[in-house]
């Protein structure tokens, strides 16, 4: 009792500080982790060679070969083409910009991760919209909320899917098939709440619309023969991808597989290419397994399941619904990785009892990829996106994200509760 | 030789209580890059210079982008002004902390700090920090170079 209370507490407090931001996430779950090791060898239920095996190298190798493939195609400037190209297309047509911005974004964070991604087209959004003489946050906050939305419907494109599916056993064309459709709608939610959210700001006409036309996508490209090589391997990565179970392969192998081979025919100053790796995110999802394979270990998460498992007289698409709406509203507040590290045990324990998890693991999906989108610090994508805002003289506070991504949040929570709860038979196969 | 020996007596400096409009309009006046900021007792607190005030036009995506050769026009940007209230605004709002050496400093020991900090000019200041005058990199590397004309030829 006293193991599983304590290492409730070793995990609780490190969500508190990582929601605090009182130390920062990685330091928070390394520390955490050796607590966790501490506490198991000190109390007899954890040591190190269980921890090591509660690492899921599948999520780590998957992230880190898609992450080395971002790493090559970032410097070549692929990302700025896409967005001049974008802000051209759209002739400074407000509406019609900020349709091409979020497609662009979310297709490209379907596939690559979205932080990059609105890393990158966040800072030509702004140029595009400083040129025209409008405000750049309507099309900045899209960019983080449609990708972050967008992300829910592939396997490589959200941390949390690539943990569900490695635990669920779950194929990318299982994305395809359970979640893209529910995406598409949810992601038109999205962009229609957005619209009337900003229906003063985009009701503006840019007064010059020529210097957009004058942006030449081709020059802002620094380095095509790398992008067209990156994009290359990228691509046969996703149809091995989508071909992953006639060949039997792991996605962690595909990406790895495909990052040597990028490596290879790119021949990049390795170091450089090494240092834009984000090394904290892997080590932060490291010492999450570690810390949360503690608490499994401990107990805890066991008397979770039991007073879950005692939920069996209500009807399991409402548990489905109670779990979207709970991992959603954990998810606006916490970081939503270690909330889906703490959650797998739980619904795996479930699954072992004889519960019917298949719903469940989607439920999970489409809560914690949707809630985040809730608040400003609510993803990865909201933060660097507010971040990116504060370097100009018009930053996105958090209240203002509170008024506009809020509504964004419950809208495409609700029509995926709605979806959940008429396709349910679709997500028990 | 020391710096006083061939600095600018005549130094243009602007009171810690001005506006940056008052600061842009001697900068504008006396058509100088470098406008030291003083204390009512005339000692420097800080420094304002022309890029600090052209910084308050400059877009946004000027520090977002490494790059801006691809942006061939800057359209509404080109005539986006500063506003009345960011004008009426202190210039110690913007300055810039102050390198300066007293007018006692040998000449090698002020260009190498100039070299250092990267700066065009270097205030001097004189008997309790008051500030007395300034010297551009021209003065002092004319005054250096100087020197070399009593260099023996061999």
């Amino acid at each position: 009792m006293i193991a599983q209370f304590l290492a409730a507490l070793i995990f609780l407090a490190s969500l508190w500080l990582i929601f605090t931001e009182k130390l920062n996430r990685t330091i928070t779950g390394l520390l955490g982790a050796a607590l966790m090791v501490g506490l198991g060898k000190l109390l007899g239920f954890y040591d190190e060679a269980r921890a090591i095996a509660a690492v899921d190298y599948n999520t780590l190798g998957l992230l880190l070969g898609m992450m080395i493939l971002v790493a090559l195609l970032e410097p070549t400037g692929f990302f700025q083409f896409l967005a001049v190209w974008a802000g051209r297309i759209s002739q400074g047509r407000p509406v019609r910009l900020l349709i091409l911005l979020g497609v662009v974004t979310t297709i490209v964070s379907m596939f690559l991760d979205n932080v990059t991604t609105v890393v990158l087209i966040a800072p030509v959004t702004i140029l595009i919209c400083e040129i025209l003489g409008i405000s750049a946050t309507p099309y900045l906050m899209a960019e983080a909320l449609l990708s972050d939305t967008g992300g829910v419907s592939t396997l490589v494109g959200d941390p949390p899917n690539m943990l569900i599916a490695s635990a669920a056993g779950f194929s990318f064309n299982d994305f395809l098939t359970h979640s893209l459709p529910i995406v598409v709608v949810v992601w038109f939610t999205a962009l229609l709440v957005l619209r009337y959210l900003f229906r003063r700001e985009l009701a503006v006409l840019p007064p010059n619309t020529e210097a957009v036309l004058k942006l030449d996508p081709r020059e802002s490209l620094d380095d095509p023969k790398t992008a067209q090589r990156v994009l290359l391997v990228l691509g046969g990565a996703i149809l091995l991808f989508f071909l992953e179970e006639l060949f039997g392969l792991s996605p962690a192998f595909i990406a790895l597989g495909a990052a040597s081979i990028a490596l290879v025919w790119v021949r990049p100053d390795i170091n450089d290419v090494l240092r834009r790796i984000e090394w904290g995110v892997l080590i932060f999802f490291g010492a999450l397994f570690v810390m949360v394979g503690g608490l499994e270990a401990s107990g805890a998460l066991g008397g979770l399941v039991s007073l879950l498992e005692r939920l069996d007289t209500i009807p399991p698409v409402l548990l489905g619904l109670v779990l979207l709406w709970f991992s959603a509203g954990l998810s606006a507040f916490v970081d939503n990785v270690p909330i889906t590290i703490a959650l797998i045990p739980v619904l795996q324990g479930l699954g072992a009892r004889g519960v019917d998890i298949q719903p469940l693991w989607w439920a999970l999906a489409f809560g914690a990829g949707f809630g985040g989108n809730g608040t400003i610090i609510g993803s990865t994508a909201n933060i660097v996106v507010a971040s990116i805002s504060e370097r100009t003289r018009t930053p996105i506070t958090s209240q203002l994200w509170n008024k506009r991504g809020l509504p964004v949040m419950l809208a495409t929570c609700t029509v995926a509760s709605v979806l959940y709860f008429i396709l349910y038979p679709m997500f028990t196969r | 030789m020391e710096i006083r020996a061939c600095m600018k007596h005549n130094v243009f400096s602007i009171s810690a209580r001005a506006t940056i409009r008052q600061a842009a309009a001697l900068v504008l006046e006396r058509h100088i890059g470098l406008l030291p900021v003083v204390d009512e007792l005339g000692k420097p607190v800080g420094v304002i210079r022309l890029a600090d005030l052209l910084s308050l036009e400059l877009p946004d995506f000027f520090n977002l982008l490494p790059d801006l050769d691809f942006v061939h026009d800057f359209g509404a940007v080109e005539t986006t002004r500063p506003t009345p209230q960011e004008l009426a605004r202190p210039v110690t709002s913007i300055m810039q902390p102050i390198t300066f050496v007293e007018e006692t400093c040998g000449l090698l020991r002020a260009y190498a700090l100039m070299v250092k900090h990267n700066l065009h000019d270097l205030p001097v200041v004189g008997n309790g920090g008051v500030l007395v005058g300034i010297a551009s990199r021209v003065d002092l590397g004319a005054a250096i170079l100087s020197s070399w004309m009593t260099v023996e030829a061999p």
